[in-house]
């Protein structure tokens, strides 16, 4: 696709500057322009765009007394001078790290063999205040017309973004691709009811700007805002509980991205190759070549070429995520598993290139099973709870505990869905060692037919049982 | 520091451009840079924050705003910006005046720290970082553990078409460790953090002891049964009872949500919401708070708002279109996380005052619960009113007294049922101590925001997490 190819050259002006760093180096630039639409329940309230943020992290790798000491700047200054600052400040901060690896190698080439998965919206390249706004309009359309529904609170965000990536030992590659955000308030007021007003509120990522599911989506978001008035908090305790996608995505990414990768190796806290972390049907891979998924790309951020990581087989813990840094520490081949976060005092600039990068997941995927539809795992379930949305889920990538509270959900009765729930807390370790319960260890069934969002492409799964902090009175405190 | 009033010519014939297309336009500067150290069992690492800086401008095209920001000052950088907005005003059909009452505030504080971190060497720094882990990891058990020293320099310089002219530095430092312990597959951590605006000081109160109290408190978490479930009496310990006050109740108060209908806070104004010894405030003035602003980025001066007095809801948090909206007047809580993010009404400092109750006291009237302690994370409903909050671990209370400990946990339930529920509220025995938290706006947009109070009973759903 001609528009995925970036036309920056962030990385390649400032390596330009490099031929005098003392150490291996790599240097990782983005020119990222953002468009945001924000709403309220009267319109459009603000229009933003473009937001330009162009910039750069330089990380020198300086081998010293058999550790590489590990330094990295980040800035938005590529002039002359900007660059020979960066790289004073990263050559100062080199001498004060130290990590285990005696030499770092680092990826060569053009990125031209690498996978090229589709992750560029052309229309949002090409001309975004045009797609967004023509998003925003049906949007706006597919909640007209619903007697006590409304927008009450959002936003849609584009964000167009040219990557390149220059290093010492030859590297030169440069891709593009965009990415959206839609964050949505639903409500539900008024009627005869009386009942105080409910609320869907929820964030999606994704690729593109594809209004087509739109209608569909104002649906099902509407019934979750009217059902949340009349919700009442489920009951405590144990039971068999059925997590769709959506859910998925805000527990597992989050919980198992550190865990199973070489730097909880490192510190001896992620599970031994071999070790039963799921039950028998529990297959966990991370795929950052799946089309449209988020978190794809045809290279790493250190310019290793994306494949796809089987990391549990079977419920057998098969392989972690490894960076070059972390892979020469542990012997390991890089697996294109180097990506950066963002950082505190620039949260909403959609940028990478502020932090050094370190091994993490990119799409999460468990194939399809032999759970059937959504109904028949409801069924399966029997008696239990159905869970919408969580508050927030909590996920602790230390420990693999979450918990959150049950924003929308629907009790299982008789292997039916029946009346909605919210309140109370859902939580427990997504992945443990033998004879400990986890969500993965009680996988009971596995839903037909994956689905896409976020940062994972999974099935809706039964899990039984898992532990609910509901609204009883607890006898056990006592 | 990365002064910038040098471009301030540049920043000025960009507001003058857009003065006049606009009847009202306002342009942010803002930067920042500095340095973290971290330090744990298999490597120590020095990283040098991004130094990132540009420019967010915003106009009012007649019904509504329009922005557009730029990483960088230089003329061409800031011509396209103003280009941009220049075409969006051009295509305004309306000719509305801005909401609100524009800030014509004048003033510079540049915040000067006894000690200023940036005038420490990564060595230094280096050298604390690792006292931390050394008094953490020491104690035997410990499998891992890890430590953090950083600053933070935040530079902002506002100006607008009414006159107002506002530059602030603030320097922020926080330092902690995490103690980490694993057995037979199971891990359990626990941590402590500290900081504040200011320099170097504020970490001397730091001491061997609070990171030897982590490390003992990540092996104990090892061997503790998991929190009762069910509704119970819940005594939030001083820092968990800060992120009630932020996450669960301090969210219905910004009025931009109230503006929007989406507040379950909004008509309950006026009314007595706890008991009388409750009183929460917001303020952006306190000295050295971690959530202080010396001008919010509508050029508005930091400023106390009180939330409840006395246990009577009074008063909201507003930008100037909240304020025009609901006639009230903007409280210094307009806040961006950064020139890239647009601006919001977001907290400062948000506290709960002390009572008069002792521990003895509060475990008295509690009877049977949990005590809450080490939040670690929160997250708000505004229009529902429901609350999360997350805490790494705990203690039973048995017939008035201090049980056993339990491992991490989360609270649910209603906030107004919370409030009306309040019936134990902790004596401090010492200044309010403001929690280093960062707060999103929804999902995102991060920005540093303080929290306090003292131990506070009342009774809420207690769950696994």
């Amino acid at each position: 696709m001609s528009g995925s190819v970036a036309t920056a050259d962030t990385a390649f002006r400032v390596a330009e500057h490099l031929k005098r760093a003392s150490a291996p180096w790599d240097v990782f630039g983005e020119r990222i322009t953002t468009h945001e639409i924000h709403f309220g329940p009267r319109g459009i309230e603000l229009l933003r765009g473009p937001i330009v943020l162009e910039g750069y992290g330089l990380r020198l790798l300086r081998s010293r007394d058999g550790k590489i000491g590990v330094g990295y700047q980040a800035s938005t200054d590529a002039s002359v001078d900007g660059v020979a600052s960066t790289l004073e400040a990263a050559e100062s901060v080199s001498r004060y790290s130290a990590f285990p690896a005696k030499d770092v190698t680092l990826p060569t080439g053009t990125g031209t063999g690498a996978p090229r998965p589709e992750i560029t919206d052309p229309a949002v390249w090409a001309d975004a205040p045009r797609a967004l706004a023509n998003y925003t309009s049906a949007l706006f359309a597919a909640f007209q017309n619903r007697p006590g529904i409304g927008l009450s609170f959002g936003s849609v965000k584009t964000r167009k973004t040219e990557v390149t990536m220059a290093n010492s030992s030859g590297l030169s590659a440069g891709y593009g691709h965009t990415r959206v955000e839609l964050e949505v308030a639903v409500k539900s007021s008024g009627g005869a009811e009386g009942a105080p007003p409910g609320e869907y509120w929820v964030t999606a990522f994704d690729r593109r700007l594809d209004a087509t599911p739109l209608p569909r989506l104002a649906d099902d978001w509407s019934r979750y805002a009217s059902d949340a008035r009349r919700a009442k908090a489920p009951p405590g305790g144990e039971h068999a509980v059925v997590l769709p996608p959506s859910v998925l995505e805000a527990i597992l990414p989050a919980s198992l991205g550190y865990k199973l990768s070489g730097r909880a190796e490192l510190r001896e806290m992620a599970p031994a190759i071999g070790s039963t972390v799921g039950a028998p049907q529990v297959t966990l891979e991370d795929d950052g070549t799946l089309p449209w998924a988020f978190g794809s790309s045809p290279l790493d951020d250190e310019g290793t070429p994306q494949r796809r990581r089987t990391l549990i087989r079977n419920g057998v813990t098969t392989e972690l995520l490894y960076d070059a840094l972390h892979g020469s520490a542990l012997n390991h081949a890089s697996t294109g598993s180097a990506f950066r976060g963002g950082f505190a005092s620039l949260s909403s600039g959609g940028s990478s290139f502020g932090s050094a990068p370190g091994p993490s997941c990119t799409t999460l995927t468990i194939p399809g099973g032999d759970g059937g539809s959504d109904e028949e795992l409801i069924e399966a379930a029997g008696e239990g709870i159905w869970v919408q949305q969580l508050g927030w889920a909590s996920p602790d990538g230390l420990t693999t505990m979450f918990g959150g509270e049950i924003r929308i959900g629907y009790r299982i009765r008789h292997g039916k869905l029946a009346e909605p729930v919210r309140g109370g807390t859902l939580g427990g370790l997504v992945l443990a060692g033998p004879n400990t319960p986890s969500l993965l260890a009680n996988v009971a069934g596995i839903g037909s037919r994956a689905t896409l969002t976020g940062h994972v492409s999974v099935p809706t799964l039964l899990v039984r049982p898992m532990t609910l902090g509901g609204d009883e009175v607890a006898t056990s405190a006592a | 520091m990365l002064n910038l009033r040098d471009h301030e010519a540049e920043l000025d014939r960009a507001l003058g451009r857009l003065g006049q297309r606009s009847k009202f336009a306002e342009i942010l500067a803002q930067g920042s840079q500095g340095v973290v150290v971290n330090v744990d069992t298999k490597s120590h690492r020095a990283s040098a924050l991004p130094r990132v800086a540009g420019a967010v401008m915003r106009a009012w095209a007649g019904d509504r705003w329009v922005e557009a920001a730029a990483s960088g000052f230089d003329q061409p950088t800031l011509d396209r910006a103003v280009d941009s907005l220049e075409r969006e005003l051009a295509a305004s059909t309306s000719n509305g005046s801005p909401p609100g009452e524009s800030s014509t505030t004048v003033g510079s504080r540049i915040q000067r720290p006894a000690r200023p971190m940036s005038e420490m060497s990564v060595e230094q720094i280096v050298d604390l970082a690792q006292d931390y882990f050394r008094w953490t990891s020491a104690v035997p058990g410990v499998k891992n553990a890890q430590s953090s020293v950083g600053w933070w320099d935040d530079e902002r310089f506002y100006l607008n078409t009414a006159g107002a002219r506002c530059h602030h530095v603030a320097h922020r430092v926080r330092g902690g460790v995490v103690a980490i312990t694993f057995e037979n597959g199971k891990s359990e951590f626990d941590y402590t953090a500290q900081g504040g605006l200011g320099g170097a000081e504020l970490l001397d109160a730091f001491t061997e002891q609070q990171a030897q109290d982590v490390a003992h408190s990540a092996l104990e978490l090892l061997h503790a049964p998991a929190p009762p479930t069910g509704t119970m009496s819940v005594l939030l310990d001083n820092g968990t009872t800060g992120t009630f006050a932020h996450e669960s109740f301090g969210h219905g108060t910004e009025a931009d949500q109230f503006v929007r209908d989406r507040s379950y806070l909004k008509p309950r104004l006026g009314e007595q919401l706890g008991p009388e010894a409750l009183t929460i405030w917001d303020d952006g003035s306190v000295p050295g708070g971690w959530g202080s602003v010396a001008f919010d980025d509508e050029g508005h001066p930091g400023e106390k708002t009180m939330l409840i007095d006395h246990g009577r809801f009074v008063g909201a948090l507003h930008d100037r279109d909240s304020a025009a909206a609901l006639g009230a007047k903007a409280t210094g809580n307009t806040r961006r996380s950064d020139f890239l993010s647009r601006a919001y009404v977001r907290m400062t400092n948000i506290c709960i005052e002390p009572g008069d109750m002792s521990m003895e006291e509060l475990l008295e009237e509690a009877g049977n619960g949990v005590v809450l302690e080490h939040w670690t994370s929160g997250m708000e409903d505004p229009l529902g009113g429901q609350m999360q909050l997350k805490v790494q671990r705990g203690h039973r209370i048995e017939n008035g007294k201090l049980g056993g400990v339990v491992t991490s946990m989360a609270l649910s339930g209603s906030v107004l049922s919370f409030l009306k529920d309040i019936r134990g509220i902790g004596k401090l025995n010492h200044p309010m101590e403001i929690e280093t938290g960062f707060c999103g706006k929804g999902h995102g947009d991060y920005l540093p925001t303080g929290d306090g109070g003292p131990y506070l009973l009342s009774r809420a759903v207690v769950g696994p997490a």
